[in-house]
């Protein structure tokens, strides 16, 4: 016998000359099968765990959208998980490693307290009057109904009079009601992530808002403030009920749309249209939009202006500056009859006004259009649409003088703000103007390249589909064609596509997130979808007629919305200009709370178990712990043996042709019969992914260490005598030799060859959701350069075979996992290949012909022998 | 013949009717209970392997339902299955003995898995 095993005899049975007191072989049966079970729950949770992980440091990435829910849902799951990894070791060894529940304690509470939103509660009265509103007491009032108060009380122009109900009558609503813990409860419920879903999810969250009561509280004092508001404008006057959420139109968001206005209301539907506004925080449009901006639910509370309605002979939107180009300073005014809805919505062309800035506001563009319908109010409640006829529908709908004084009022307006703004007006009865609101205007730094390649498109060969309209957002984009004429449509809406509409209406805004482009017939660029679309950074043209008779689903076009015109397939010199889409989750803050939590979740820092820091005490991370664990657990596993003289369950050396030494420990149904002695047959091995395994190393024969130049040979020899860490004979038993632990459906194998070090972990069986395979690859003789070329090298031949690699240093990781049984041993096949044929092969990283050649055997090698395997049998 | 005995406790009859079914194509024995006390009132009377419980449901919570659960039956293990992602609530569930904390929605194989996950657990206990 050699003086290895006689060592790792010893070590099995080292101080244990009396046996366990167990009864009996069943009893010990069981306690192993116990042990062994807490193993296998252990590794299914430390594999969960590392999963979730990995979602994680995915989504930390930006590139895609999340909620709240997505964060609660990954650090709750991943806690559970690590939970559970800390038990089973528990179990596995009691009492051994309860350290370890002390820094679970730390670290969960720190998760607890990053996702704890730092919710600020607001205690001021539940409604306030319009002439108490400015702009300090934006946080209680939302920004819309704070610039309202300012434009009344401070600018002094002429705004209708009303109340707001506040953001503490909001929180007062529903905490009333419980509602925030059920919508967070319905969000996480919900089973996919389609428009499907989100559809339904929408319409619940509103029906469940919809369904509460108000409190008495509340409800007396927005009654009490609207028999004031009665008092002074006159008995049963009708009022508008707006949305002023906060957060809304801060500068860098929009929510352009997204929640509802209610117009012409009487006092009896005073509350239900409250509770209807308030529902609208979880409109579709809404919700895609907070969910693509990343805002928490919680920064959205929603108050509710209710100011007396306007009957309006016209109306519409101006902006104080073209929203396209800084540079251009002219007053923008869209206009139409009746009420400014028109506009908003984007339901018919409106009359274009562009005046000059300075006095005497001079008219340099005045483009009228036919005007279809108007909106006008009812007389008892609500708002009805009107077909125009006759001259009316050519005639401008306001005056040139109407219009110049409302330039007027834009400049006063920006020159207050010191910015740009979006200014929605009507103008009453009586002929005169009222400002219903305005809000920062979302202006768009364009990059001279626009400006270059705005003359250069006359150049392009290629057939022109269409041109004309405006822009409504600047760009470039190619795709698909798809007409959406109805919300059936919108359902099927195929990501990547360009969105092609007859009217430019909020409710297409949810497709945004995920439309190339936009093209409408009618609407203009004041308009809501417009403000998305910009917001978003999707190229569009709005109000180019005949769109969506000219275009068929599915026609692969290129839309060049700064040059108004749509081409025929995919224009490369067009699309070479598109600036790439903007990446609206990093900074968010949903994103800033991923990241907080992350950190305490993703980082590694217990990298090297034989160091002193390898302690419980020493774990910062989640990831820690479950480093920790899991190597902890593999030496628990191990050690039973040694524990108890036992031998069915002692390792066993298996009798192979490999001139190697393997050791195997049958954790449970490994083998296909118990074995006495010392000795196992590779028939008698019933563990799917040793076999797997085994395959791959013994199916091309090793051809000896490759031949070594002179420097390589020399950078092994200064890193022997350097590193007295690399002596083999300081090593623990366990890393010295090939370990198998198996049962039918798990193998863990640790292998060292010299200086060359992997594991494999591997559970397969029918539970293909449950299947993994880990492996890690490090070390060897050369100096740390050759090393980590080896390390590469490995890892991208894994890469290539569809693993999931990460390097670091010299360490190669590689795991896969989630795939049936037969692919995962088609994955072990090339993992044993790998770790008999790239041992050594350290040694001649410095010379890629030499690179090159081994690459090239090692492919051949696995494409034609070892996963020939799989079907040949 | 049942694989073994679960016991579905949960408040949303909509969830819970179509689960069971699932659950006994997949040859376990099912049964359920819409509150915390229907379930303590079934655990006190007939054997159950394995409880599946919610997190949020009125009168006694999920929490509360696991503790009381864990005082009658210790030896039944139970699965927390819940619309309800709370670092907190899951932790202090786990704390009290909870074999997992699920959140929904759950692919049906994996719930199962966890069952018999959970019940193997409990046929190994070691008799002390």
């Amino acid at each position: 016998m050699n003086i290895l095993t006689r060592f790792f005899k010893q070590i099995i049975h080292r101080g244990h000359n009396k046996p366990e007191d167990l009864s009996s072989v069943g009893e010990l049966r069981k306690a192993f099968a116990h042990r062994y079970h807490n193993f296998k729950l252990l590794l299914t949770a430390n594999n969960k765990a590392l999963e979730l992980m990995t979602n994680l440091e995915n989504a930390l990435e930006g590139s895609q959208s999340f909620g709240m829910s997505f964060v609660r849902a990954n650090c709750t799951a991943t806690a559970v998980n690590v939970f559970r990894i800390i038990k089973h070791l528990d179990e596995l060894s009691p009492g051994k490693y309860t350290e370890l529940y002390k820094s679970f304690k730390r670290i969960h509470a720190d998760i607890n307290s990053a996702l704890e939103y730092r919710k600020t509660f607001h205690r001021s009265k539940l409604v306030l009057p319009i002439f108490e509103v400015n702009q300090d007491i934006l946080d209680e009032v939302g920004a819309k109904m704070a610039n309202v108060g300012v434009i009344k009380n401070t600018i002094g122009l002429p705004t209708p009079d009303g109340f707001v109900v506040t953001a503490s009558g909001y929180e007062r609503f529903v905490a009333h009601n419980d509602l925030q813990a059920e919508i967070y409860r319905r969000i996480q419920s919900m089973d996919k992530e389609g428009i499907e879903d989100l559809y339904r999810l929408s319409s619940d969250l509103q029906n469940l808002i919809l369904g509460a009561t108000l409190p008495s509280d509340l409800e007396d004092a927005i009654l009490k403030a609207y028999q004031t508001l009665e008092a002074s404008c006159g008995q049963g006057v009708r009022v508008s009920m707006r949305s002023s959420a906060l957060g809304e139109d801060s500068s860098d968001t929009t929510f352009a749309g997204q929640f509802r206005s209610i117009l012409n209301v009487s006092s009896e539907s005073i509350i239900y249209s409250y509770k209807d506004v308030v529902a609208s925080k979880y409109s579709l449009p809404a919700i895609t939009y907070r969910f693509n901006r990343g805002i928490p639910d919680e920064d959205v509370a929603m108050c509710v202006g209710c100011m007396t309605m306007v009957n309006a002979q016209a109306g519409g939107v101006m902006y104080s500056c073209n929203p396209l180009n800084v540079r251009d300073r002219s007053i923008l005014i869209n206009s139409v009859w009746g009420l400014p809805k028109a506009v908003v919505d984007g339901s018919i062309d409106p009359d274009l006004f562009v005046i000059s800035r300075n006095e005497p506001f001079e008219i340099i563009q005045k483009s009228i259009k036919e005007k279809r319908l108007e909106f006008v109010c009812f007389p008892e409640e609500g708002v009805c649409r009107r077909e125009l006829t006759g001259k009316r529908r050519q005639t401008e709908s306001i005056s040139e003088n109407q219009a110049r004084e409302l330039a007027r009022m834009a400049v006063i307006l920006e020159a207050y703000y010191g910015r740009p703004q979006d200014i929605e007006w009507a103008i009453g009865a009586d002929g005169s103007i009222v400002i219903l609101q305005c809000r920062p205007l979302q202006q768009l730094e364009l990059p001279e390249i626009h400006e270059n390649h705005k003359n250069s498109h006359r150049d392009i060969c290629a057939t022109v589909l269409a041109s004309g309209g405006e822009t409504a957002s600047p760009g470039v984009g190619f795709g698909p064609v798809y007409i959406v004429r109805n919300d059936v449509d919108k359902l099927k809406f195929p990501p990547k596509s360009v969105l092609v509409t007859m009217q430019a209406l909020p409710r297409w805004a949810p497709m945004l997130g995920s439309a190339v482009a936009l093209i409408t017939e009618t609407g203009g660029i004041t308009g809501h979808l417009a403000n998305v679309s910009r917001e978003f950074g999707v190229p569009a043209i709005f109000g180019l007629s005949g769109a969506t008779e000219t275009l068929t689903n599915g026609l692969e076009i290129t839309v060049d919305a700064d040059g108004r015109s749509l081409y025929l397939g995919k224009i490369e010199s067009l699309l070479e200009t598109k600036p790439s889409r903007k990446n609206l989750m990093v900074g968010s803050p949903i994103f800033e709370i991923l990241k907080k939590v992350a950190d305490l979740i993703v980082p590694l820092n217990l990298l090297d178990p034989d160091s002193a820091d390898f302690h419980p005490g020493k774990c910062m991370t989640l990831h820690d712990i479950t480093r920790f664990c899991h190597e902890k657990s593999v030496d628990e596993m191990f050690s039973f043996g040694k524990e108890h003289r036992f031998s069915e369950r002692a390792s066993k050396q298996l009798v192979c042709d490999v001139p190697m030494q393997w050791w195997i420990l049958n954790l449970d149904d490994g083998f296909k019969q118990d074995v006495e002695g010392k000795f196992v047959q590779i028939d008698n091995i019933d563990s799917i992914p040793m076999l797997a395994i085994w395959e791959g190393i013994t199916a091309v024969p090793w051809e000896g260490p490759p031949p070594v130049d002179a420097k390589g040979f020399m950078s092994v020899l200064m890193e022997a005598t350097a590193n007295p860490a690399l002596d083999p004979a300081i090593r623990s038993a366990y890393s010295a030799r090939n370990y198998f632990m198996i049962s039918r459906n798990f193998c863990s194998l640790s292998s060292r060859f010299g200086f060359h070090f992997s594991t494999t972990e591997a559970l397969v069986g029918l539970r293909s959701s449950e299947n993994y395979v880990r492996f890690t690859f490090k070390g060897g003789a050369a100096d740390l350069p050759r090393r980590r070329r080896r390390a590469q090298f490995v890892g991208e031949i894994l890469e290539y075979f569809d693993f999931s690699v990460e390097i670091k240093e010299d360490n190669a990781f590689a795991r896969a996992e989630g795939c049936n049984q037969e692919i995962m041993k088609e994955k072990l096949r090339v993992l044993g290949y790998l770790m008999i044929h790239t041992r050594q092969l350290d040694m001649v990283m410095s010379n890629d012909a030499s690179i090159t050649k081994y690459r090239q055997k090692i492919f051949d090698d696995i494409n034609l022998k070892v996963l020939r395997l799989g079907t040949k049998q | 013949m049942s694989e073994f005995k679960v016991l579905l406790v949960d408040d949303e009859t909509d969830f819970v009717v179509p689960l069971s079914k699932r659950l006994r194509k997949r040859n376990l024995e099912v049964n359920s209970a819409s509150s915390g006390q229907e379930a303590l009132d079934y655990l006190s009377q007939s054997p159950c392997d394995v409880v599946v419980l919610d997190v949020k449901m009125p009168d006694m919570n999920g929490i509360e339902t696991l503790r009381r659960i864990k005082e009658v039956a210790p030896l039944v293990e139970v699965i927390m299955l819940t619309g309800h992602a709370n670092v907190e609530v899951a932790i202090e569930g786990m704390e009290l003995g909870a074999f997992d904390y699920l959140m929904k929605p759950v692919e049906i194989d994996d719930l199962l898995y966890k069952l018999q996950d959970a019940y193997k657990k409990k046929s190994y206990r070691p008799i002390s």
